[in-house]
C-alpha cells in the first residue's frame, strides 16, 4: 500500500534540540576526549554535528550528518601531515639561520591552504548531509575556485583592504551558488557595494551608539545573507526571507552572556541551542518548490581532509 | 516475537513519502515491510542504523543510495532501543549518554577536576622538569639580554658597585654562577637578580639599611633566587600554565579563556610566592654560614614593610615583604642554631656604601 503523505509547498524550518541534551552530548564527548587524551576530538565532532543537524528538521523531517569520526580521524591525520611539513620547513629555515624565509614559506603555505580547505570543507560538508536520503552537494571547481581567491586576494591588499566586501561576497556567491540539494539550486546574490555601504553605515553608527547599534548592524547583516538566497529547481523557486530582529538579537546575546557568566562556561550547549532556534525561527521559505518531488543527483564524497585544516584553521563554515 | 507498526518510507532516488507496514521480527533480526508492485524489502537488522534525531526515530539502510525509515511511535522506538540494548550493540558512546542527566553532572565535575589538577599538580611538575633540560646558557642570554637594555637608562654608581662586589667577595655564596653586582643610584626601595648572575641593588634600599648584617641578608636573599634559577622556573610555569589554559578553554569560548587567564596569573603570583619563601630560607642559610647575625634580615624586613605605605593584598602584590616571612624568619632565628662574630671588613665596606 502506498499514499503520498504530504505534497505541500509550504515550508517549515525549525530547530527542535534541548540545551540538556546538548549538554549531555558535549559532556560524555569531552569526558572520552580526555579518556583517550585528544584521539577521540574527530568522533567527537562527528557526533556533535549528528545531533546538531539531526535536530533541525524541514517541514517536519530532520536533517542528516553521515559524517564519521573514521573519516574525519582520516582527514585529520592528512590534515596534521601538512600542516606539520609546512611547520617543518619553517623550522629548517630558522635552523639555517633564515627566520623571515621560513616565516613567509609558513604563511604563503597556509595562505595557499585556505581556498583549498574551504573547497574541501564544503564538499564534505555538503556530501555528508541529507534530508529524507536526498543528499546536499557542492559543485564548485577547485581550481577555479582557487584562481578566484587568488585574485580577489590581490585586489584586496592592493585597495588596502577595500574591495574586501566584494571579496565576500563573491565568495559568498560563488560557494553557495554550487550548493546542490538534490536536483534543486542554490543561488546567492548580493552586490559588494551594498555589502560595502553596509558594512561602513554599521561601523560607524556602532562606533557612535558605544557598541549598542551592534545588534542591528548583526541584524542588517543576517538579513541581507539570508534574503539574497534562494533555491531553484526548473522554472519553480523558493526565496528566503529572515525576520529576525535587532531586538531580538540584542535579547539573544545579552541573555547568552549571562548565561556563559553565571555558569562558568557550563551553560555554553544552552547558548547554542538558544542560538540556533533563534536563527531557525527566523528564516522564512516561500516559493513553489514541491519538495517531494526532489530527486537525488549528488554523489558521495567521504575526503575530510578539508574539513579538517578549516578546523586547525578556526574557520567558522558559513552554513 | 514482532511487533507492528506504522512508518514512512523514503527510497533515496527520491523525496516522495511513502506510508508503510514495518514489521520487526527480532527472532529472525529482520525488519519486513512492503511498498509500491508488492515489493517486499528484508532489511537485516545487524546492518541498519537507529538514530533518534527530533524525537522520531531514523532507520538507514544501505549505502548508495541509503534508504531511510522515519517511525514516530515511541512505544516501538524504545522497544527497538531496548532490543539493541540487550543484544549489546550499543556503543561506549549511546551507553554514556544513556546514564542521565545527573551521571553527566557527576562527569562534569570529574573533567573539571582532572583539569584542576593537571593544573595544579601537573603543570608545575612537568614545568620543573622542563627547567632542567633547558641549558643554564639560556639563563644567562636571557639576563644579560635584559640587564643590558636596563642599564641603557640607569645611572651606575662605579665605586658603590666596587665596594658591593667586594663587600660580596668576602661571603661564601654557595653560589654555582659568577655573580656580579651593581649598584645603581635611584631613590627606589629595590633590588633584584637576574637569570645571569646579575645582581642589582639600588641605593634607596641600601640608604634604609643601618647595619651590614641587613645587606648580607639581602644578597643572601638574591643570589638563592639565581641558584634556585627561580627566573627560567617562573617563565616555564607561566608559559606551560597559558598553553594548558588556552589549549583545554580556548576551544570552549572567548569568556572561559578569559577567566582562565586571569587564573593562571594569580596562581603565578602565588608561585612566586612560594619563591620568596624559598629564597628567605636559602638566604638565611647564607647568613648563618658566614657567621652573620640573622636578626639583620628581620630588621631589614621590617624596614622594607615600612616603606610600602599602601597596603596592598598579598595576593596581588608580586615582591610582598609580609608579616608572614617576617614571621617565618624570626621563627628560624628561634629555632635553628647560629653562632655570629663581628666582620670588620664588610663593616668598613658597608660604610663605603652608604656615602
Amino acid at each position: 500500500m502506498e499514499e503520498a503523505v504530504q505534497t505541500s509547498t509550504n515550508y517549515q524550518l525549525e530547530f527542535n534540540g534541548k540545551g540538556s541534551e546538548f549538554f549531555s552530548v558535549i559532556i560524555v564527548n569531552w569526558l572520552l576526549t580526555i579518556l583517550t587524551l585528544g584521539f577521540y576530538y574527530p568522533w567527537a565532532k562527528a557526533r556533535k554535528l549528528q545531533f546538531l543537524y539531526g535536530e533541525t528538521s524541514l517541514n517536519g523531517d530532520s536533517f542528516s550528518f553521515h559524517g564519521t569520526g573514521k573519516e574525519m580521524f582520516r582527514g585529520f591525520v592528512k590534515a596534521i601531515l601538512i600542516i606539520g611539513f609546512l611547520y617543518s620547513l619553517f623550522f629548517l629555515f630558522l635552523y639555517l639561520k633564515s627566520p623571515f624565509l621560513g616565516i613567509g614559506i609558513l604563511y604563503l603555505g597556509i595562505l595557499a591552504l585556505l581556498p583549498f580547505a574551504i573547497h574541501g570543507s564544503y564538499r564534505y560538508r555538503m556530501s555528508r548531509t541529507s534530508w529524507r536520503g536526498i543528499r546536499f552537494g557542492y559543485r564548485g571547481d577547485r581550481k577555479e575556485f582557487s584562481i578566484n581567491f587568488f585574485k580577489w586576494l590581490f585586489f584586496t591588499i592592493i585597495s588596502f583592504g577595500i574591495y574586501s566586501p566584494w571579496m565576500s561576497i563573491n565568495m559568498r556567491k560563488y560557494l553557495l551558488g554550487n550548493i546542490r540539494f538534490g536536483d534543486v539550486e542554490f543561488n546567492s546574490e548580493g552586490d559588494g557595494g551594498d555589502y560595502f555601504m553596509l558594512m561602513f553605515k554599521g561601523y560607524l553608527v556602532t562606533v557612535f551608539t558605544f557598541g549598542i547599534y551592534l545588534f542591528w548592524w548583526q541584524k542588517d547583516l543576517f538579513e541581507y545573507y539570508i534574503n539574497n538566497l534562494s533555491m531553484s529547481k526548473g522554472d519553480k523557486e523558493i526565496a528566503l526571507n529572515s525576520t529576525v530582529t535587532g531586538g531580538g538579537f540584542f535579547k539573544l546575546a545579552i541573555v547568552n552572556l549571562l548565561i556563559i557568566i553565571g555558569t562558568l562556561g557550563i551553560g555554553y550547549a544552552w547558548v547554542v541551542t538558544r542560538t540556533m532556534k533563534y536563527i531557525f525561527e527566523n528564516i522564512e521559505m516561500e516559493g513553489n518548490i514541491d519538495l517531494n518531488s526532489l530527486l537525488q543527483t549528488e554523489e558521495n564524497y567521504k575526503d575530510a581532509t578539508g574539513e579538517d585544516i578549516s578546523d586547525f584553521l578556526d574557520m567558522d563554515f558559513v552554513m | 516475537m514482532s511487533e507492528k507498526t506504522k512508518g514512512i518510507f523514503f527510497d533515496g532516488e527520491s523525496a516522495i513519502p511513502k506510508a508503510i507496514d514495518i514489521v520487526f521480527d527480532n527472532e529472525k533480526d529482520v525488519l519486513v515491510f512492503e511498498t509500491e508492485n508488492n515489493q517486499q524489502h528484508f532489511w537485516d537488522l545487524d546492518e541498519v542504523s537507529f538514530r533518534i534525531k527530533s524525537k522520531n526515530m531514523y532507520l538507514e539502510y544501505g549505502n548508495d543510495p541509503i534508504q531511510n525509515i522515519k517511525i514516530s511511535d515511541s512505544d516501538f522506538v524504545n522497544k527497538i532501543y531496548d532490543f539493541k540494548k540487550e543484544r549489546g550493540n550499543l556503543s561506549w558512546y549511546h551507553k554514556l549518554m544513556d546514564m542521565g542527566i545527573k551521571a553527566h553532572i557527576l562527569f562534569t565535575v570529574f573533567i573539571f577536576a582532572i583539569i584542576g589538577l593537571g593544573y595544579f599538580f601537573a603543570i608545575p611538575w612537568v614545568a620543573e622538569k622542563a627547567v632542567v633540560i633547558i641549558p643554564e646558557d639560556y639563563d644567562s642570554h636571557l639576563g644579560t639580554t635584559f640587564f643590558e637594555q636596563n642599564m641603557l637608562f640607569s645611572n651606575v654608581d662605579a665605586e658603590k658597585t666596587k665596594a658591593l662586589n667586594l663587600f660580596a667577595k668576602e661571603l661564601n655564596l654557595k653560589n654555582t654562577k659568577k655573580l656580579k653586582f651593581t649598584v645603581v643610584d635611584s631613590p627606589i626601595v629595590n633590588a633584584f637578580a637576574l637569570p645571569d648572575g646579575n645582581i642589582v641593588v639600588f641605593s634607596g634600599i641600601l640608604n634604609t639599611m643601618k647595619n651590614y648584617d641587613e645587606l648580607v641578608g639581602l644578597i643572601g636573599h638574591e643570589v638563592a633566587h639565581v641558584n634556585h634559577r627561580h627566573s627560567m622556573k617562573m617563565v616555564c610555569r607561566n608559559l606551560s600554565g597559558y598553553i594548558f589554559v588556552s589549549a583545554i578553554l580556548g576551544d570552549a569560548n572567548g569568556i572561559m579563556a578569559t577567566i582562565g587567564d586571569n587564573v593562571n596569573n594569580l596562581q603565578s603570583l602565588s608561585y612566586s610566592r612560594s619563591f620568596e619563601h624559598e629564597a628567605d630560607l636559602e638566604g638565611f642559610e647564607i647568613v648563618v654560614l658566614n657567621k652573620i647575625n640573622p636578626k639583620g634580615m628581620s630588621n631589614l624586613f621590617r624596614r622594607l614593610q615600612n616603606e610600602e605605605v599602601v597596603a596592598i593584598p598579598e595576593f596581588l602584590s608580586s615582591h610582598p615583604v609580609t608579616t608572614e616571612r617576617i614571621k617565618d624568619i624570626n621563627e628560624l632565628i628561634k629555632t635553628k642554631p647560629f653562632r655570629f662574630e663581628d666582620n670588620l671588613k664588610l663593616k668598613k665596606l658597608f660604610f663605603v656604601l652608604k656615602k
